[in-house]
């Protein structure tokens, strides 16, 4: 799970790479953002769920 | 923010547009940047390593398919993975040039090429390149005549570089590696700006050997890189070891010397075979590099007292220019002097161009998206306005 959300960041870093300097995202980049975020949280969540236990 | 040890966390690719001429396409892919965060341990990708004990044997990760993938994409026979472009140089210099031997590079060869040159103990001669800063065939006939002539034989070994870092220009490799087979020159083609950006076929060159570097084109970690080899070249720069302890009589297996051993290890490795996937496919569409870079030069052109010096139409998207007579001409009288041209790039949100350059420089629009590409444009030619120099529609 730690991997998983640290890929998941690494996915919206790409994204930031892509949309340099402005990081204006477009309609299918907002979508992949909100996505990306979604699972991070998802994640983090499972993290706490199973390191905190 | 810092990763430990006083390091700051680099962001530069984050926050700024990088047209840096060096580093555009070593710039990591996202597949790159996950491998790197499993493997950074030091012999990480060693954990299933069995008999006959050699990297490129490894078949978990699948490094043994990535060396046989490799060739097989260069339309060469045999592939190693290096530290480095110099270090396939190197190996391929120390297994043909002897201390004395004459060694064909050009006048716009790096400077590695002739360090591994001088570590054999060999003469460099260079061939000029011509006005239009290209090497041709003809000079490089003639070349090799002029060394007959002096040394009385042939160089031993020719380095051409497919496209040099002074002027990202592409050379007739082919028809050069056809004038030095006439002479059975061996020909070390020198694709650091080439192997991973845009497709390079040997065997269509009709080379001996193919040189990549992973860090600048092959979107890969530093140090990184690959020597690919004909069969015939193979069994001689990848011959195995034959030294035998006297004491211990111990023997060292498939082991090349040449290699020193086992390659390139870790992160460095897998972060080239992650990447791997992704840059075959992105030199398929290499034209659409080249669209990016032509929105630039034309923004970059219609400032008065602009040159390209680089050859034009651009044939690779790193690209030199003057801007003696436009950029330079600000610096005179600007209170930042030469490094008003870096900090308003920087404002816009773009960086690579040396700091203080305003006459030669060089950049690289690879990896760019158009709309950056777009953004680079717009951005020189509003500096330029801004500064009052004269701009064509």
């Amino acid at each position: 799970m730690t991997f998983q959300a640290i890929y998941t960041l690494t996915d919206l870093r790409i994204l930031l790479r892509e949309t340099a300097p402005s990081h204006e995202f477009d309609a299918n980049q907002k979508a992949q953002v909100q996505r990306l975020l979604e699972n991070l949280e998802r994640q983090v969540g499972s993290l706490k769920q199973e390191i905190l236990k | 923010m810092r990763c430990g040890n006083g390091i700051e966390a680099r962001q530069v690719n984050e926050l700024f547009i990088n047209i840096d001429p060096i580093q555009a396409g070593g710039r990591l892919t996202a597949d790159a940047m996950k491998t790197v965060i499993a493997y950074g341990d030091g012999y990480s990708v060693c954990d299933n390593c069995r008999k006959p004990n050699r990297l490129d044997y490894i078949t978990k990760p699948p490094i043994a398919e990535f060396h046989r993938d490799v060739a097989k994409w260069l339309n060469m026979d045999a592939v190693r993975t290096v530290p480095g472009a110099r270090r396939g140089f190197q190996a391929v210099a120390q297994t043909y040039v002897n201390k004395g031997d004459p060694v064909l590079l050009t006048s716009l060869s790096h400077y590695t090429e002739f360090l591994a040159v001088e570590e054999a103990g060999g003469v460099a001669r260079e061939i000029p390149a011509s006005d239009q800063k290209l090497v041709t065939p003809d000079a490089a006939a003639a070349k090799i005549e002029a060394v007959k002539k002096e040394f009385g034989r042939v160089p031993v070994l020719a380095f051409i570089d497919q496209v040099d870092y002074q002027y990202g220009n592409l050379h007739d490799v082919a028809g050069i590696a056809k004038i030095a087979h006439q002479y059975d020159i061996p020909v070390i083609c020198n694709g650091a700006y080439t192997v991973g950006i845009l497709p390079v076929d040997g065997k269509a060159l009709g080379v001996d050997f193919v040189v990549g570097s992973g860090h600048k084109s092959m979107a890969a970690p530093a140090p990184s890189g690959i020597l690919a080899a004909t069969a015939e070249r193979e069994r001689e720069v990848f011959r195995t070891t034959a030294i035998v302890g006297d004491v211990t009589n111990r023997k060292f297996g498939i082991k090349e010397p040449e290699m020193m051993g086992c390659t390139l290890m870790g992160a460095t490795l897998v972060g080239m075979m992650a990447s791997f996937p992704h840059v075959k496919e992105r030199t398929k569409h290499f034209d659409r590099e080249l669209e990016n870079n032509r929105i630039v030069m034309e923004a970059l052109l219609s400032i008065e007292g602009t040159a390209c010096l680089s050859e034009y139409p651009r044939k690779h998207t790193m690209t030199r220019v003057d801007t003696t007579g436009s950029f330079d001409k600000v610096a005179e009288s600007h209170k930042k002097r030469g490094y008003y041209l870096q900090s308003a790039l920087e404002e816009k949100g773009i960086t690579g161009v040396i700091p203080g350059a305003t006459k030669v420089w060089k950049f690289n629009t690879y990896g760019t998206t158009r709309k950056q590409a777009e953004h680079l444009a717009k951005s020189f030619t509003e500096i330029a306005r801004e500064n009052g120099l004269a701009v064509s529609s």
